[in-house]
């Protein structure tokens, strides 16, 4: 069984804000539900693989410059510096 | 027992490229925001080039740090949200499928204690915050993604050091080490820094972050030894618990809410994949590493007997021992060394006079074959040395122009000898009388020629004729 | 002029003056005008389509070196970047972004003279298989206009089963193309991963998803892969695939080639009796072509589809933490707002599906539940790897129907979560191992498409165009009714 106070944690955490989305979570609980399936599988023998590369296949160390513009198709740029809201 | 563990990030300002992207990995000369690209942006649908050189850098730094490197590395996602990253996930390395960082398991010799590397990886810096104003009224936050995805390496030390001052001697040996390497400028303002964790006997571990420089460790983990030392004392309980430190306050603050919630929920990156290093690449590493300062002071003294303490100060330097190794012959190493260390280390104390210093080893050597030669003596030398400096003009050119050739014509210091004999009557009766004052009168002559005078023939000349 | 037409018959007629480049294209542009009210397959169109046809056919005339593709029409999926074009993966939070730099897919295709028509419309962030979580409304299926056309790249499919396009560019994660393509009967294509660059496709589940050629005929796709497949320096995960002709030997049939019918995704209870039938003849049609087809079992795949989404949320989760509306996104005042309490805010843009797929990935991947859910899901792909590799060991093509169910009703499966995620069950196997696969136009039944799905070894698309064509020569099927 999951906690839904786990999932308005998480979603909090994840920057979702959930006052409108009360339905979320009974929804994102019966996806999880779903997911007790994996307990019946065997996954002892199994580890963790990925693609691998050699050394030599990757980028070379070069300075290559961008467009100087490309901070100025971006939004909140202004002077100079990309603005943020503050801190607490 | 008090330990101190350290967490330390160096750029590696020496490469070209950033770790992921071809922006300049030393992003100090440019306006802000003008140092990016999709990539380092996070932009959607950009996806990240691990650098080859980057990983090749770290590498070293591990093998020199005595690491154990394994077969295969990977990067993961470190995931958080802060306005400083543009994707609102840090890309780093974690040995969490094995080892898959670039080093682990190494140590630093200090003053004969061991102190262990746990761990090296590498992963990207993120961006620059700057807060508009200094007060809380001010609702913004500036950004400056310039310096978003430089490549950093992190070391992270077992708590092995004692007291804040082999922290201290640690991190000059290291910062030598990386500069040495030739990866990295540990004296680029911001290219080093440090965090600490500290615990006392009974105490619990206290981890320390946002510090500054390497100034701002010493007196961070003073002031953490004080306040941990003084709970204690009162019988108050030491929480374990992330503190920062407060510049403006030069205190520890205590963190506890904003580290509480976090979950980085850490996974594979799965943009880049995993890079096979196989031993030959680390062999022909090491095989490359430049000599390492140890090595070079060794051989410093035991192959030219230049005196120890003179031949830590160039090995320890790669500016100087790069000075010296380009000047030196079987014949005058120890001259060039001890011209180095008495002479030139005056003019060129810092980083960034080094950085503007015009000086070549050439240089050196003119000089010093010159002061042998008798042409110059070591006083005018160091006059010369001044100019050489700052303009970088050829040695004899300069010793020309500044008229500084060493005057050993007999009859002309013989002139000036008769010149001063007139001039200082009383200095020359008393020399006759008691002849250990004769220094004065050989002074008198060096002032006279700007120091130009050949010194044991103006000793000689003097002596004679007092004895006429 | 007949827009039913394939690639290679299109690249024939423009060879021999039958008809221009600009002609092709203006009345390709003017049956969007006619239809795409309806279907809503695109979400904005190239307004330089007619005059990049013009370039091409000047360039023709005078005798100028002519792209492959000699300008035919292509739609391109809405979350795959084109510089100075809205990309908008059919999300408010991306309302206003204009892509600084074009995806390499896209270089190649402009680099050979393709026109491009437009951006297609898809689930929000790719996240969904009925085109129902765009948050600029749903396409509707050309073969009849109350069904899905399914999703996540349901506009790609849609613009060409609709003749709006000759052919589209769509994304798979877990059956993105292939679904979408089984629905609208039409050809998709997910390659071995690695194939096609990725640069410029927005992520959603980066160690999975791929870019997927749709077309009317499996020669298309193949001529389409040779153009857009290969190593690219701008990805780190792409391979080199040695600038092979996809369309070299396409026809050499599949005679003594081994067939394996993937047990668990032809008998499972979720399989429609229309699409039952439909399996059971493709396999006599497979048979009659020469090859021999016997069933075989890889137990892991009942649990493919929690795994899936376990990966692929976790991934999304993360991919998606870069909207904070900060950098790009949409038009919002920060007055009033500190930090998180600005990008919680903005963050209400996402979509419903969007919302539920990020919260699952923080949750499966967090501290505390990871050795549940997402380690046990990393586990289950490399097991469902290595029950593959032995399946192919003894088989050339593995086969099974591309999805258990005909197109539905709009809002008719969108409410169950675990319903709509089985829709998947055939299709995540491709995406979890890396293998190649194919979705095929078998039949239309009551009006609605039947697709049947091939699968291949890794790096072996040759030998699957070859079966996937084999397979079309059996088929006979009839005309959109729009």
């Amino acid at each position: 069984m999951v906690d839904e106070e786990e999932i308005i944690r998480v979603a909090k955490l994840m920057k979702i804000d959930l006052e409108d989305h009360g339905e979320h979570v009974s929804r994102v609980k019966k996806m999880l539900e779903y997911f007790d399936i994996l307990d019946q599988i065997d996954l002892s023998s199994e580890e963790i693989t990925s693609q691998q590369k050699s050394l030599n296949e990757l980028r070379k160390d070069e300075f290559i410059p961008y467009d100087k513009k490309l901070i100025e198709s971006l939004k909140n740029f202004r002077e100079h510096y990309v603005r943020a809201p503050k801190m607490n | 027992m008090t330990k101190i563990g350290l967490e330390i990030h160096c750029q590696l300002t020496k490469l070209e490229s950033k770790l992921f992207c071809p922006c300049k990995a030393n992003y100090r000369e440019f306006e802000p925001n003008h140092n990016i690209c999709p990539v380092c942006m996070g932009l959607p649908g950009s996806l990240p080039r691990l650098n080859q050189k980057a990983v090749e850098s770290a590498t070293s730094i591990a093998l020199a740090l005595n690491c154990q490197t394994p077969e295969k590395i990977a990067f993961f996602r470190k995931n958080y949200f802060y306005p400083d990253l543009p994707k609102n996930f840090q890309i780093t390395q974690l040995n969490v499928y094995g080892d898959m960082s670039v080093g682990g398991e190494g140590y630093v010799d200090v003053e004969g204690k061991k102190i262990k590397i746990r761990r090296i990886q590498l992963e990207e810096d993120p961006g620059r915050l700057i807060y508009e104003g200094a007060s809380d009224r001010t609702k913004i936050t500036l950004v400056d993604y310039n310096r978003a995805g430089t490549p950093l390496v992190e070391i992270v030390t077992d708590p092995d050091f004692e007291n804040p001052r082999q922290v201290r001697i640690f991190l000059n040996i290291l910062s030598d080490l990386l500069e040495n390497l030739g990866v990295a400028e540990p004296g680029l303002e911001g290219a080093m820094r440090a965090d600490g964790n500290v615990s006392i006997e009974g105490g619990n571990k206290v981890e320390i972050k946002n510090i500054g420089s390497f100034h701002d460790l010493e007196k961070a983990l003073h002031f953490e030894l004080t306040r941990q030392q003084s709970l204690s004392e009162r019988d108050i309980d030491i929480v374990m618990e992330t503190r920062h430190w407060d510049d403006r306050r030069k205190i520890t603050v205590s963190s506890r809410s904003k580290e509480e919630d976090q979950d980085y929920r850490y996974f594979l990156e799965n943009d880049i994949p995993w890079v096979k290093i196989e031993q030959t690449t680390r062999d022909v590493l090491k095989e490359n590493m430049p000599e390492s300062i140890s090595s070079k002071k060794e051989r410093y003294v035991e192959k030219f007997d230049i005196a120890p303490q003179v031949a830590e100060i160039i090995a320890s330097d790669r500016y100087y021992s790069q000075l010296f190794e380009n000047a030196y012959s079987e014949q005058n190493a120890k001259d060039i060394a001890n011209l180095i260390t008495t002479d030139v280390i005056g003019f060129i104390d810092t980083k960034e006079k080094q950085q503007k210093s015009k000086i070549t080893s050439k240089h050196l050597s003119d000089l010093i074959d010159a002061i042998n030669a008798k042409t110059i003596t070591r006083n005018s030398a160091k006059v010369a040395l001044q100019e050489i400096v700052n303009s970088g003009k050829d040695t004899e050119l300069i010793l020309q122009e500044m008229d500084l050739g060493q005057v050993s014509d007999s009859s002309e210091i013989d002139a000036i000898i008769s010149q001063i004999f007139e001039d200082e009557k009383q200095a020359v009766i008393d020399a006759k009388e008691r002849p250990e004052t004769v220094n004065f009168l050989v002074g008198k002559v060096m002032q006279k020629t700007k120091g130009k005078a050949d010194p044991v023939k103006t000793l000689e000349l003097i002596k004679s004729k007092l004895n006429q | 002029m007949n827009l039913n037409t394939s690639i290679l018959k299109y690249i024939e007629d423009v060879k021999s003056g039958k008809f221009t480049v600009e002609e092709f294209t203006a009345a390709t542009l003017q049956r969007i005008k006619d239809v795409d009210e309806d279907v809503h397959a695109y979400l904005s169109l190239n307004d330089s389509a007619i005059n990049d046809a013009k370039k091409i056919d000047q360039k023709m005339s005078s005798g100028e070196k002519i792209g492959q593709c000699y300008g035919f029409p292509i739609s391109i999926k809405d979350n795959i970047c084109i510089t100075g074009t809205k990309t908008t993966c059919a999300s408010k939070m991306l309302e206003n972004f204009i892509a600084p730099y074009t995806s390499t897919v896209v270089n190649h295709l402009q680099n050979e003279d393709a026109v491009i028509t437009g951006k297609t419309n898809l689930d929000e962030f790719a996240m969904g298989l009925t085109t129902e979580f765009s948050a600029y409304g749903p396409t509707k299926n050309p073969w009849n206009l109350d069904y899905v056309p399914g999703g996540s790249s349901g506009g790609s499919a849609a613009s060409v089963a609709a003749n709006e396009c000759l052919a589209s560019l769509g994304s798979d994660t877990g059956g993105s193309v292939r679904n979408p393509a089984s629905f609208c009967s039409v050809v998709g294509v997910n390659r071995t991963y690695g194939l096609i660059s990725r640069y410029g496709l927005i992520s959603y589940a980066n160690s999975i998803e791929q870019i997927g050629p749709m077309t009317k005929t499996v020669k298309d796709s193949a001529f389409l892969l040779n153009i857009i497949a290969g190593q690219d320096d701008n990805d780190d995960t792409t391979i080199d695939n040695s600038n092979v002709n996809y369309l070299d030997g396409i026809e050499n049939g599949i005679e003594g080639k081994k067939i394996g019918i993937i047990k668990e995704m032809t008998t499972s209870d979720g399989l429609s009796s229309e699409v039952s039938a439909a399996t059971k003849d493709a396999i006599n049609d497979f048979e009659s072509l020469g090859a021999s087809c016997e069933e075989v079992t890889l137990p892991t795949i009942p649990y493919t589809v929690a795994a899936y989404y376990t990966i692929t949320s976790t991934e999304a989760g993360s991919n998606l933490a870069r909207y904070d509306n900060i950098r790009y996104g949409y038009e919002m005042d920060s007055e009033g707002y500190e930090y998180n309490s600005y990008i919680s805010k903005s963050r209400t843009k996402f979509g419903p599906e969007v919302t539920r797929r990020i919260i699952l990935g923080g949750f499966v991947p967090s501290a505390g539940h990871a050795g549940k859910y997402f380690l046990k899901a990393l586990k289950v792909k490399s097991k469902l790897i290595s029950e593959i590799n032995s399946a192919f060991e003894k088989f050339d093509y593995l086969i099974a129907p591309t999805a258990p169910v005909q197109p539905f009703r709009f809002g008719e499966k969108i409410d169950d979560p675990v319903t709509l995620m089985l829709l998947d069950y055939n299709t995540v196997t491709a995406n979890l191992t890396g293998k190649p696969a194919i979705s095929v136009p078998y039949r239309i039944s009551n009006g609605l498409p039947i697709g049947m799905q091939i699968m291949a070894n890794s790096l072996q698309e040759k030998a699957l165009f070859q079966a996937a064509y084999a397979l079309e020569t059996k088929t006979k099927l009839p005309e959109v009714p729009l």
